[in-house]
């Protein structure tokens, strides 16, 4: 018991503090029509839940949310894969390579967000260099309704690809080099050897790469408030966290946020729990 | 992959990934050096003659952005990692020591924090913080901090906990010593590489990061790095090149730390990446 209260208790009692308590209130927000500068604060029941999917901002940041999510799994993931794979052997130059591809991992999001905002406005780097490659009009990259969602799915990508060259990069160590080599003898060529013997050795590594990215990416909300702020037009870039905090935080429509808050966090969990499920037994059959 | 037939194949393509990867962050980097006219007009040219004017024109602000936010950042980034350290491999040790069901079930309820994004507690946060006079405070962040990050301090030790023999402290406990001397003096110093990990990388995390000190802060009451960066391109927005002069400073300390403790990085990353 003293164990518990000297060792145990300091760091549960934070975190229930600071994060589970808080779930369960913000639950309790949701079924309420909370609006601190609008009271009386009335208990509402589900109404919140019923709304949001009938508000169209709601559903349109669930498609914005879901397609850049997709794009953040697989972008990184093949692309990552296709690097280690080029990445993975040994020396100075090949580590030196290692570090650039990881570097933008560590920095912050507001950093990469404003390099970007500068390579892709219409007098940046990306948009001269078409010009002179002969392209006369060259699309507004963020500015464009039609290209906004897709340019912040190369920026997130391009921030998260070192992660998942990292990652299989550890992966690629793992499998063993007497068994490539013995299938080589064996006649197997490259593409069989990667297929039935690197492949499935690397089944942790996906597993890996591909929640983190999941969880990453569908609560994308800096880049959004630094680089698009929801727009151009009405959502066309605003995903689901960005618009928890615009109505609780700045409409102040506060049970409303909650309920979106909590639909966030079933969807993710949700999806987290089928993407391992699916995956880890992917992993076991090995 | 590439075969015997050309061997020069492999590094020729890694090199030119590389350079067309890392053209964002020279394009970032030059422009530093450069004056306001020449980053739109020319923002992949060589800074010749390089100017230290952006630079000196961030460390001069009248208002002192850069030195507020970075020493806000210092304090709360430190006093975090500090206090995490601490509290998790606690916990951890206990998790792992005391086992059971119980034990499982508030690890697991540990390891669902994880994924948990800050936009599902950060309003109710806010209530609390306010009820005990520490919204907008330095201090509340920290605590914040503590109790948003302790699930991955307490998943590195714990896992870590895991290899170190409860022999050792068995002998030491019968040997006359307490159970917090047997922690700080046996099994701590012991939890070195994975006290590293946790400080790594939520010193990281907790120094990039935004939301966070973006809501609790407040815009009022100072800034971190990253929330002043993020001011100073609402003021100024035609000056990208103080803009990017605040990056580069405010992203050296983590530059400098990645570039020397990289091994770690990738240590502590891909500690599950391979089975086994």
């Amino acid at each position: 018991m003293l164990h518990f209260l000297t060792f145990g208790a300091p760091g549960i009692a934070v975190y229930v503090c600071f994060v589970l308590a808080p779930i369960v209130v913000s639950f309790g927000y949701s079924l309420t029509n909370y609006n601190p500068f609008n009271p009386p604060t009335e208990y509402v029941g589900l109404r919140n839940y019923r709304l949001l999917f009938q508000d169209p901002e709601f559903l349109m940041s669930l498609r914005v949310t879901t397609i850049l999510t997709v794009i953040v799994v697989v972008v990184p993931n093949v692309l990552g894969l296709a690097i280690a794979l080029v990445l993975d052997r040994r020396g100075w130059f090949y580590n030196a390579l290692r570090t650039v591809f990881f570097t933008p991992v560590v920095l912050s999001t507001v950093v990469v967000s404003i390099i970007w905002v500068r390579l892709m406005a219409d007098d940046g780097l990306i948009n001269q260099s078409l010009r002179g490659l002969g392209v006369d009009d060259p699309p507004g990259w963020l500015s464009d309704p039609s290209y906004a969602l897709y340019s912040l799915g190369i920026i997130l990508s391009w921030q998260m690809l070192g992660f998942c060259v990292v990652v299989y990069l550890a992966g690629l160590q793992g499998v063993p080099g007497d068994l490539l080599e013995a299938a080589a003898i064996d006649g197997a060529g490259p593409v069989a050897r990667f297929r039935h013997i690197t492949w499935p050795m690397l089944a942790p590594a996906l597993t890996i790469n591909t929640v983190v990215m999941l969880i990453t990416a569908f609560k994308v909300y800096d880049h959004v408030q630094v680089i698009t702020k929801g727009g151009p037009g009405s959502g066309t870039t605003a995903t689901i966290a960005y618009n928890v905090i615009q109505t609780g935080f700045v409409a102040n429509r506060q049970g409303y946020a909650s309920a979106m808050a909590i639909t966030m966090l079933v969807i993710i969990a949700g999806a987290t729990a089928v993407v391992l499920k699916i995956l880890q037994r992917r992993e076991v059959q090995l | 992959m590439t075969g015997d037939r050309a061997p020069w194949l492999r590094p020729m393509v890694a090199l030119a990934t590389s350079v067309l990867f890392f053209v964002p962050l020279y394009v970032a980097l030059v422009n530093v050096f450069k004056d306001g006219p020449k980053i739109s007009e020319s923002p992949a040219s060589l800074p010749i003659p390089p100017t230290l004017d952006n630079v000196r024109s961030v460390l001069t602000r009248p208002d002192r952005l850069f030195w507020v936010s970075l020493t806000n950042s210092v304090v709360i980034t430190g006093l975090s990692i500090i206090i995490l350290t601490v509290l998790s491999a606690m916990l951890g040790h206990y998790l792992v020591r005391a086992g059971g069901r119980w034990s499982r079930v508030v690890m697991l309820l540990l390891l669902s924090g994880l994924m948990i994004p800050p936009q599902v507690i950060l309003l109710p946060i806010t209530r609390v913080l306010q009820t005990l006079h520490l919204m907008t405070t330095v201090q509340g962040l920290v605590l914040f901090n503590v109790g948003y990050y302790v699930p991955f301090g307490v998943f590195v030790f714990a896992g870590f906990m895991r290899s170190i023999p409860v022999e050792l402290e068995e002998a030491a406990a019968i040997d006359g010593a307490g159970r917090a001397t047997v922690f700080w003096r046996v099994v701590f110093p012991l939890l070195r590489p994975a006290s590293a990990s946790v400080l790594i990388f939520l010193g990281v995390w907790i120094w990039n990061d935004f939301l966070n000190p973006l809501i609790i802060l407040g815009p009022g009451q100072g800034t971190t790095i990253t929330t002043g960066i993020y001011r100073s391109i609402g003021q100024y927005q035609a000056d990208f090149g103080g803009v990017f002069a605040m990056m580069l400073l405010a992203t050296l300390p983590v530059l400098v730390f990645y570039l020397f403790l990289q091994r770690h990085f990738v240590k502590g990353l891909t500690g599950g990446a391979t089975k086994g």
